[in-house]
């Protein structure tokens, strides 16, 4: 009786995530994941694609679907500016509200094709599609609740707004878990003995991508480092796989931001590998609505 | 006058566990045959984790106050996810992609990479990095893999060098790319006990010049 009771006190109250929330939640969420976006699109000068060689596109997605001519005009300065341009406003537009239906699914469509375009000339990483995917749960539920709703045209309850938060964690902690599944499953014993992680991070190291600290060559030479990613990694990935328990339990969630985000750092120094949007979606591991009651649905 | 009772045959619990884990094992061994073992035993660490949800009451109840059509958004979005991982093709169905990092045993040592580095007009030695002069792209293939005839067409190694050089100089007309270098970098797993390096080991590969009107 006292293991299991010592058990339930270490595992903590079981509740889901965001069950509580309400409208003003989901907005200030909206308002995140679409000003992320906004600001990721100003930072990248995407008409500078105009200038890679054709040679090293290979179309990523809906990009497959359109013809060459069509890809053609995509790729020259003017369509790259124009794709950027469009997609931007179409942002800026959906931080009004203002048929949100439509202006999300346009945005949802246009990140898409923006997305798809920029890995269309390697490979298809997974930097930011958990953030992709928010946005298609914000839109996919925005016509639901217009199509559920009572009656057309009266707001959603207050209720619903638990909906597509729920849904986002959900997409967020099952990337993590199918990255650990894989690796698990995949890798076997192997991955997690021997040299692997060492050179997983010289590769990336020498590699360069844009933040280049130049400092994960030297692991070699620093045994503390090596015990460091031997030993880290089947602690990270045991986190991956059981990341779903985010969704239930808020003494796991406070391990897991920590030790996630020291496991992002850490990939950001010694990799030069930066997953900045997981990290910034880990404020949706936290339940606002617990804590603060202005953000709760009104349910009796 | 009492009824004879009749006490259910009991099944010893050891017993059963023993029955349902060959059974298992049995299914798993069949199916095998069918479905790689690294696919399907990913599926069957999957199942237990939305089995452990399916019946967890807070989201029976969450679930059943959706709508319909919220339901069929949900479902589509996490069955995405799913059937993307499972497809094995991380660039037909994005965002529906595969999810893999590290997924494999990195044999390499050395471990090797091959970096440009451009001359410039004063003689100052820089790395042109595909990610950093074109942020727009997360990561592109290594460039190794550009000399790959089954990957990309010969010449495309030559085609980025000019395409790097070309948009440094924008940025730098003052100080501009003469020449780039193509270095193959190699780093020892296990180097010389105390052995501290300022720069891995290089080797050059080939030589590209830059002329101003291209």
């Amino acid at each position: 009786m006292r293991i299991a009771q010592t058990i339930r006190n270490l595992v903590g109250p079981l509740a889901l995530i965001h069950e509580q929330a309400g409208p003003r939640l989901l907005r200030l969420t909206r308002l995140g994941v679409f000003a992320l976006w906004i600001v990721k699109l100003l930072l990248d000068p995407l008409w500078r694609l105009a200038e890679m060689p054709r040679e090293m596109w290979t179309p990523v997605g809906i990009l497959r679907l359109l013809p060459d001519s069509a890809i053609d005009v995509l790729l020259t300065s003017t369509g790259l500016s124009t794709l950027l341009a469009a997609t931007l406003a179409v942002l800026v537009l959906g931080l009004t509200y203002k048929a949100f239906p439509v202006v999300s699914t346009l945005a949802a469509v246009l990140l898409t094709a923006y997305s798809s375009l920029i890995r269309s000339f390697g490979p298809a990483v997974h930097t930011d599609i958990v953030l992709l995917l928010a946005v298609y749960a914000l839109a996919g539920f925005a016509w639901a609740d217009w199509f559920a709703s009572p009656s057309s045209g009266k707001k959603a309850p207050a209720a619903w707004s638990s909906f597509p938060l729920i849904t986002i964690v959900a997409m967020l902690t099952l990337s993590y878990c199918l990255v650990g599944l894989n690796r698990t499953v995949n890798g076997g014993i192997n991955v997690f003995t021997g040299d692997t992680m060492e050179a997983w991070a010289i590769d990336a190291s020498l590699r360069g991508y844009y933040f280049n600290t130049n400092i994960g060559w030297h692991i070699p030479e620093w045994p503390w480092v090596v015990f460091l990613l031997r030993s880290g990694l089947p602690v990270i990935t045991l986190f991956e796989t059981t990341a779903p328990l985010c969704l239930a339990s808020s003494h796991y969630r406070w391990i897991f931001i920590p030790v996630m985000l020291s496991f992002h750092l850490l990939s950001l120094v010694f990799m030069n590998i930066f997953f900045f949007d997981d990290m910034l979606l880990y404020l949706l591991l936290i339940d606002w609505s617990r804590r603060f009651p202005a953000l709760r649905a009104k349910v009796v | 006058m009492s009824k004879p009772t009749s006490t259910p045959s009991r099944l010893h619990p050891a017993i059963a566990v023993a029955i349902i884990g060959f059974c298992l094992v049995t299914i798993i061994w069949m199916v095998s045959f069918a479905i790689p073992l690294r696919l399907a035993g990913q599926a069957y660490l999957l199942i237990i984790i939305l089995l452990a949800y399916r019946y967890w009451p807070p989201m029976i109840r969450w679930v059943a106050a959706m709508p319909v059509a919220h339901r069929v958004v949900f479902g589509l979005l996490v069955g995405g996810m799913i059937f993307g991982h499972y497809t094995l093709n991380g660039r037909a169905y994005f965002p529906f992609v595969v999810w893999e990092i590290f997924p494999f045993v990195h044999e390499d040592d050395p471990v090797t990479c091959r970096q440009f580095i451009a001359t410039t007009a004063n003689g100052t030695k820089v790395r042109l990095i595909v990610e950093q002069l074109f942020p727009s792209i997360v990561q592109v293939d290594p460039v190794d893999a550009l000399d790959n005839p089954k990957l990309y067409r010969p010449g495309t190694t030559e085609e980025l060098v000019h395409a790097l050089a070309k948009v440094y100089n924008e940025q730098h007309p003052d100080n501009p790319v003469e020449s780039v270098d193509l270095m193959l970098m190699s780093v020892q797993l296990h180097p010389p006990a105390n052995e501290s390096r300022a720069e891995p080991s290089c080797e050059l590969l080939k030589q590209y010049e830059i002329s101003s009107d291209r």
